[in-house]
This record gives C-alpha cells, sequence and structure tokens, in this order.
C-alpha cells in the first residue's frame, strides 16, 4: 500500500464519518439508520487488508466520536475489530468474491450493533436492546443497498489488490 | 522457476510469521488505544485535556459538517416531502380514528356532566324540607326509556339489592315520576305517571281539594273526581295526598310534588270538573331518580 493509498482511503473515511454525523443520522426509515461509514471501511478494509482496516476504523471512530462530542474511543473500539475482522476476510476467504461487500456489510452491521450496544451496556449507559432490534433489519437493507455504490467508489479510487500482493510464499516440497 | 519467484517475493515482503505477529501488534495496540480514550473519557466526562482536544477537534469538524449540511438540504427537503407524503394516508387514518375517539369521549363527559346536575339537584331535593320524612333515598341512573308511545316504563339502575320493591315510589328532583312495577336484582321496571295504569292520589296544595291523578292527553296529567262545587285553581300545585288512614296505606308518601294545574273546565254533561295538570318531572328527559325505600319495615303496602 502506498502512501497515496492510505491518504486516498483517510480521504474517503473521513468524508464517509462527515456525511454519516451531518446528514444520514437524520434519516430514518422504518426505525433504520443507513451508516454509509460502516459500509466504506468495510469496503476499504476487504481491498487493503486488516492493518488498515484496524487503523481505519479506529481513527474513523474518533472522528465519529469527536465531531458528535460523544465517549472517546468507543467507536473506534467496535469499529478497529469491525474492520480488522473485515479486512482479515478480505485477505483470505473473502478474496476476489463478487458476494464479500454485502455478506461483510451485512454481518458487520449486525455485529456493530450488538457490539456498541454491548460496549454502552458495560459502561452502564443506557443500552435500549429493544430500539437496537426493531431498526436492525431496516438497517442491514439500507446498508446492502449503499453496498454497491460504496464498493465501487472506493474500488476506483483504492487499485484492488495486485496478485503479487496477496500472493502467499510458494515452498517446494521434496 | 517456482522457487526463484518466491525467493523474489520474499525479498519484499515480510516473512509470513512477521506479517502475522506485526498484523495482531496493530490491532493490539489500536484496542488499548481506544480502551484508553475509553476510560479518560468515561472518567472525567467533562473536564480534562482529552475534553478539552475532543472540543477543539469538534470545533474544528464544524465547517465540514456545516457544509454536509447546506449540501444535502435540498435532498433532504425532497426526502422530507416524500416521506411525508407517503406517510399522509396513515396518518389521516389515525386522525381520523383519534377525532372519533375525543367525539365520543366528549358525548360521554357530557352525559356524564348532564347526569352529575341532575344527581345534585337531586341531592338537593333530599336535603330539603319537601323530602318526605321516615324515607331514605336510593338513587338511580335511568338506563332506558320508554321505547314508543304506548310504552311508558323506564328502566333504571338499582333493584332489590339496593331495597326497591314493587310499588316503590320513584320521584326526581322536580317531582314525582311514577312508581315501580317490576324489580331486577340490580334493576327496575318504573311505570310513569303518563302510564294508562298509573293512579295516583293526590290534592291540591292550595285548596286542600282532593282528586285522583291519572295520565292525560300527551303528556299531561289529569285530576280525576274533582266535583264541580269544589275549588281548583289554574297555577295550584298538586302533591301527593299520602296516607289518611293506616288501615289503608297509600302508595306514596305525603307532600310529594306532582304537577301544577294548566287548566280547569267544566261541562254540563260531566260529572267532574276537568283539571289538567302538567306534571313537574320532565318524564322524557330524566337522567337520575331516587326510590324512596321506607325507613320502618312493610310501610308499603
Amino acid at each position: 500500500m502506498t502512501i497515496v493509498d492510505g491518504l486516498k482511503a483517510a480521504v474517503l473515511l473521513f468524508v464517509a464519518a462527515i456525511v454519516q454525523v451531518s446528514i444520514l443520522t437524520q434519516i430514518h426509515v422504518l426505525h433504520g439508520v443507513p451508516d454509509v461509514l460502516l459500509v466504506t471501511l468495510v469496503a476499504v478494509a476487504l481491498l487493503r487488508g486488516a492493518i488498515v482496516g484496524a487503523v481505519g476504523g479506529f481513527f474513523a471512530g474518533l472522528l465519529v466520536d469527536t465531531a458528535t462530542l460523544g465517549q472517546l474511543g468507543l467507536t473506534s473500539l467496535v469499529l478497529t475489530v469491525a474492520g480488522y475482522w473485515i479486512g482479515r476476510y478480505g485477505e483470505t476467504t473473502g478474496q476476489d468474491r463478487a458476494h464479500a461487500p454485502f455478506l461483510s456489510v451485512g454481518v458487520v452491521t449486525i455485529l456493530y450493533g450488538f457490539g456498541l450496544l454491548l460496549v454502552h451496556f458495560v459502561l452502564g449507559e443506557p443500552a435500549p436492546a429493544g430500539a437496537m432490534l426493531e431498526g436492525l433489519v431496516p438497517a442491514i437493507v439500507l446498508n446492502l443497498v449503499l453496498t454497491a455504490p460504496v464498493y465501487a467508489v472506493v474500488r476506483r479510487l483504492l487499485r484492488a489488490f495486485e496478485r503479487s500482493d496477496v500472493a502467499t510464499e510458494v515452498q517446494l516440497l521434496g | 522457476m517456482l522457487a526463484s519467484s518466491a525467493q523474489r517475493k520474499s525479498e519484499r515482503r515480510p516473512p509470513r510469521g512477521r506479517s502475522a505477529a506485526l498484523r495482531r501488534a496493530v490491532l493490539a495496540v489500536l484496542v488499548l488505544g481506544a480502551l484508553a480514550l475509553l476510560t479518560i473519557s468515561f472518567r472525567s466526562p467533562t473536564s480534562g485535556a482529552l475534553h478539552d482536544a475532543q472540543g477543539y477537534g469538534a470545533s474544528a469538524l464544524r465547517p465540514f459538517q456545516v457544509a454536509a449540511t447546506r449540501v444535502a438540504r435540498p435532498f433532504r427537503d425532497a426526502y422530507g416531502y416524500v416521506s411525508s407524503l407517503t406517510s399522509a394516508k396513515s396518518k389521516n387514518a389515525k386522525l381520523h380514528r383519534e377525532v372519533s375517539y375525543y367525539q365520543a369521549l366528549a358525548l360521554k363527559n357530557l352525559a356524564a356532566a348532564k347526569e352529575n346536575a341532575s344527581l345534585k339537584r337531586l341531592l338537593d331535593y333530599e336535603q330539603g324540607p319537601a323530602y318526605p320524612k321516615d324515607y331514605h333515598a336510593v338513587n338511580a341512573s335511568v338506563i332506558s326509556f320508554p321505547s314508543g308511545p304506548f310504552d311508558q316504563q323506564i328502566t333504571i339502575s338499582a333493584g332489590s339489592n339496593r331495597g326497591l320493591r314493587v310499588n316503590t315510589p320513584i320521584v326526581s328532583a322536580d317531582g314525582l315520576v311514577g312508581r315501580v312495577t317490576n324489580v331486577g336484582r340490580v334493576t327496575a321496571t318504573v311505570a310513569l305517571l303518563t302510564d294508562p295504569d298509573s293512579v295516583v292520589a293526590a290534592r291540591d296544595l292550595t285548596t286542600k281539594v282532593f282528586g285522583l291523578i291519572r295520565h292525560g292527553q300527551g303528556n299531561t296529567l289529569i285530576l280525576d273526581q274533582v266535583a264541580k262545587d269544589e275549588v281548583v285553581n289554574r297555577g295550584d300545585v298538586i302533591v301527593t295526598q299520602g296516607t289518611r288512614d293506616r288501615r289503608y296505606p297509600d302508595l306514596y308518601p305525603y307532600g310529594i310534588p306532582v304537577g301544577q294545574v294548566i287548566s280547569v273546565g267544566t261541562s254540563d254533561i260531566a260529572t267532574y270538573r276537568t283539571v289538567q295538570v302538567a306534571p313537574f318531572a320532565k318524564l322524557t328527559g330524566l337522567d337520575a331518580v331516587a326510590a324512596l325505600i321506607p325507613t320502618k319495615a312493610s310501610k308499603l303496602p
């Protein structure tokens, strides 16, 4: 990964975070809220691997918590784990699979929701599981709708892994 | 060839074990960093260096947020417009349901207020000097009204469980209403003064002339059995006669207002005067009535 790629990923996540906190949090469809930041992070992590996913998740979460004056580190923690996990999936079994972004977004939306709920619960803050569950399915659908265009944009800006970047070493036996 | 290719790659890339260790180290550092931030901000949520830094960061991000909001405003307005259109139908139906509900509630409150006024007047009557002695009142609501011109009976919400019996007198705050003709456990049927079978011994309060109150034309009553030589004047008040001889007890106690004389007529061929009486009780619009229960047993015949 080059410095230019890193800058592009940073800009993408920054724009996604700003759009998320400024615009999309006001859009409620059947109690569900679309999360373009999560979808962008998934796309970046799938295309750039676990380390970029984790670092991107950490700073994107920090950005969100700063912009909303929320509990610093809370969103970072959840997005770091999500970015890392999706990055590992992209480096291994999800590589070159067309359904990988959609599957990742669907699963991560669920885990992200439960992760935030868990952290809030552990911190002793209000953790309304009913409200989260009520908006979960609409949120998954909305995020899946966002997946195709967001992934296409991210893929265009960040070139896909070259085969040589991801090929593991070949070991001759015998 | 494969070996040489692998050799070149291994020169450019870190070994697999190192790559995994680096990856895990980065994850661990980031998670620990997030936990550290979380701990610090949780312990001092409104003060401290981290809070100040967060404030500066938020200030720095504010222009971007404002710009994003301005860019998105037309789209958001369009979304709001479409969203309101799609929800207008369901909102309309919901509002219609609410209007129906509140209309019903308003009518119920109106009826309750009216009944309350009737009960208050009834209470005034029961505590007033005109209330007959040796009787206590059992208040009841009117739960059904005469169904037609041939039915001059009402049903009230009190029955044998509250001491009502057949022939128990029923009054309203204005005057005599009728008597009980049938008793259930919690309800009773009352024959109004305008019932064809109703007969009440009554007297003119001013001239002391005795007569029998029967039903007349329309909603009026007639004071019957008044001889031609006796004097009854228009405007005189008619009250119940009450028991005059213990051997022949009357159904009604003395002095319950029945009505007011509205006309007095005489004809050559008739034996008695024709005295028309307008009942005091509004027999067609009763809300609350009182049953007069004798305080002494077997007072009723």
